[in-house]
């Protein structure tokens, strides 16, 4: 039942002091408003250069960071039965995460990215993002060339233009909300749970492609790192996976655009030799204003259109038809004064074709219209006071305290009764109030 | 009545010296009065500080500190993995260096390793070596 029901999740927060120790660097420097993972042109060339940057008599420690969020989660209405398990319907506080890094340079040209996390609401350590690089620069027609190769565990987590799903906003939400409907594969569906080898060049800081392709990694190495058996996407075969980004750096301001495409074939019944096609293009576009850096706006977006073939799904009865598609868009923008004092909006959306079956009706997270279609908009309003040269325990330490409220225009196909049990979309409105930290 | 005009003496070298040093500074005075210190600032907020520090802590990031940079020997500050042809260069960060090296740093130190293509705007180049003439 892939893409029936994909959690919004707990974001992507990152911003590493290991990073900081490293290069000597503020948090600041590489990311909008102090604290990741909203990169700037400066934090995308370190990623793309493999996480290599740096020499700082600061690193005396070995790349080890640690993160912890906690969130305090209120909806419009509660959640029958527990947000979670061992949660009240509502109003609910939680140490939501607490992860530990391997993040900086390793050893010569290889650097990385790993990260395990502990989740504060299913109890349960399980390994998280993971980005490994081999990366060095080259001479062509005489520019500067980064090349390089990222052997990593999600789609779009190697990719450093703040637009793609990984890393785009918001950069936390609650774990303790009802999820939507059908998300597009390559917006979470493979996440953390498939080994993808891509190789990357970046010419003249301009030009940005990327070809690599992903591939199961089978149910036993899955329990070895954490992950439950259900969590498994059986791929068949290769997943390849491609990204363009063209960029353009003038007068203290950035702009790209780009394209984005995966084609990923599902054993959703292992007996049978159905599969379930997912082929996924998108187009994304940012912008930077960085000034000074007393004040920073940015603009984000990307519009991604999956269409589906769904042979297993509706041999096994698990749909009404087997052709299928879901159109997904992200946009935000957002302003930063000092790197301190933050004010987001974002616009989210997912549309798709009516189905009964694949999106059925079902208390909270089911459709009573057959149609996934979700959409809202989310404010959010924090403050970052460290993380900038100067700043208290710079380079050891970060700290973002946030407000954020998601509104929900549409949920799961409409806008009341949603589920068929009387729920409406502004009952899943939530306000949350977030501390992350990073030492 | 004729007047004799007497034959006008040669100066010597030291009134010579005095004369080139103050138009030297009367020059420095000019270039100090028409330079922006706070434009200076904020060229190297927008250009300079992802990569470089003026904290007197000599604090070295991707680059070197710059605090003390102007009249301090290329390639000198502690700490900082210098490339072999910045220790190589010998000579000290003048302004006259400094606003070649930040106009085009690989034409100046061919080898070098700050990646960084050069500030083409004279008027901000004094600009911003002024606000780093403060940082000492």
């Amino acid at each position: 039942m892939l893409g029936l029901l994909l959690l919004i999740g707990a974001g992507s927060a990152q911003a590493l002091p290991s990073f900081a120790r490293q290069t000597g660097e503020e948090c600041a420097a590489c990311h909008v408003g102090g604290i990741g993972p909203q990169l700037t042109p400066h934090g995308q060339k370190f990623k793309i250069g493999g996480y290599l940057d740096g020499d700082s008599p600061d690193n005396w420690l070995l790349p080890v960071a640690v993160q912890g969020i906690v969130t305090s989660t209120h909806t419009d209405k509660g959640v029958p039965d527990g947000a979670a398990e061992g949660f009240k319907d509502n109003n609910n506080t939680v140490f939501q995460e607490g992860s530990l890094f391997l993040a900086g340079r390793y050893y010569g040209n290889v650097g990385g990215f790993v990260q395990e996390t502990y989740s504060g609401v299913d109890h349960h350590w399980a390994w998280d993002n993971v980005d490994l690089r081999y990366a060095r620069t080259l001479k062509l027609g005489g520019k500067d060339t980064i090349v390089g190769v990222s052997l990593n565990n999600s789609p779009t987590t190697q990719d450093p233009f703040n637009t793609l799903p990984a890393w785009n906003f918001p950069y936390v939400s609650s774990d303790l909300t009802p999820g939507y409907l059908g998300e597009p594969l390559l917006a979470g569906g493979l996440e953390q749970v498939v080994a993808g080898l891509t190789a990357y060049g970046y010419f003249d800081d301009w030009l940005y492609a990327e070809l690599g392709t992903y591939h199961d990694l089978g149910g036993g190495f899955l329990r070895n790192v954490g992950l439950y058996r259900e969590d498994r996407i059986n791929l068949s075969g290769t997943a390849p996976y491609a990204r363009l980004n063209i960029g353009h750096e003038f007068n203290h301001q950035m702009a790209s655009v780009g394209l984005v495409a995966m084609n990923a074939n599902v054993l959703s019944d292992p007996s049978s030799s159905d599969k379930d096609k997912y082929r996924d293009v998108g187009v994304d576009a940012s912008y930077q204003f960085l000034g000074t850096r007393k004040h920073i706006f940015s603009l984000n977006s990307r519009y991604l259109h999956e269409s589906q073939k769904l042979r297993a799904t509706f041999a096994g009865s698990g749909a009404d038809r087997s052709r299928h598609h879901l159109n997904e868009y992200n946009l935000n923008g957002s302003y930063y004064y000092l790197n301190t004092w933050g004010a987001t909006v974002g616009l989210f959306g997912t549309s798709g074709a009516r189905d009964a079956t694949l999106y059925a009706p079902g208390d909270i997270e089911g459709s009573r219209t057959g149609k996934p279609d979700s959409r809202g908009v989310i404010y959010q309003v924090d403050w970052t006071p460290w993380g900038k040269e100067g700043s208290w325990m710079e380079p050891l330490a970060n700290l973002r305290l946030a407000l954020q409220y998601t509104m929900y225009d549409k949920f799961n196909g409409s806008s009341s009764n949603y589920d068929g049990a009387g729920r409406d979309a502004s009952d899943n409105n939530t306000l949350m109030a977030f501390a992350w930290f990073a030492f | 009545m004729v007047r004799i005009l007497k034959p006008r003496r040669s100066q010597p070298i030291a009134r010579r010296a005095a004369r080139v040093l103050a138009w030297i500074l009367a020059t420095s005075v000019m270039d100090a009065a028409w330079a922006d210190v706070d434009k200076g600032a904020d060229s190297f907020d927008s250009n300079c500080a992802e990569c470089h520090s003026v904290a007197k802590t000599l604090k070295n990031k991707k680059g070197p500190s710059l605090f003390g940079v102007v009249g301090r020997t290329a390639a000198s500050v502690p700490g900082f993995a210098y490339s072999d042809a910045m220790r190589a260069a010998g000579f000290a960060w003048t302004p006259d260096k400094l606003d070649a090296y930040i106009a085009a740093p690989k034409k100046l130190v061919p080898d070098g390793k700050m990646k960084f293509d050069g500030l083409d705007d004279a008027a901000e180049r004094a600009d911003l070596i002024d606000f780093l003439r403060q940082q000492h």
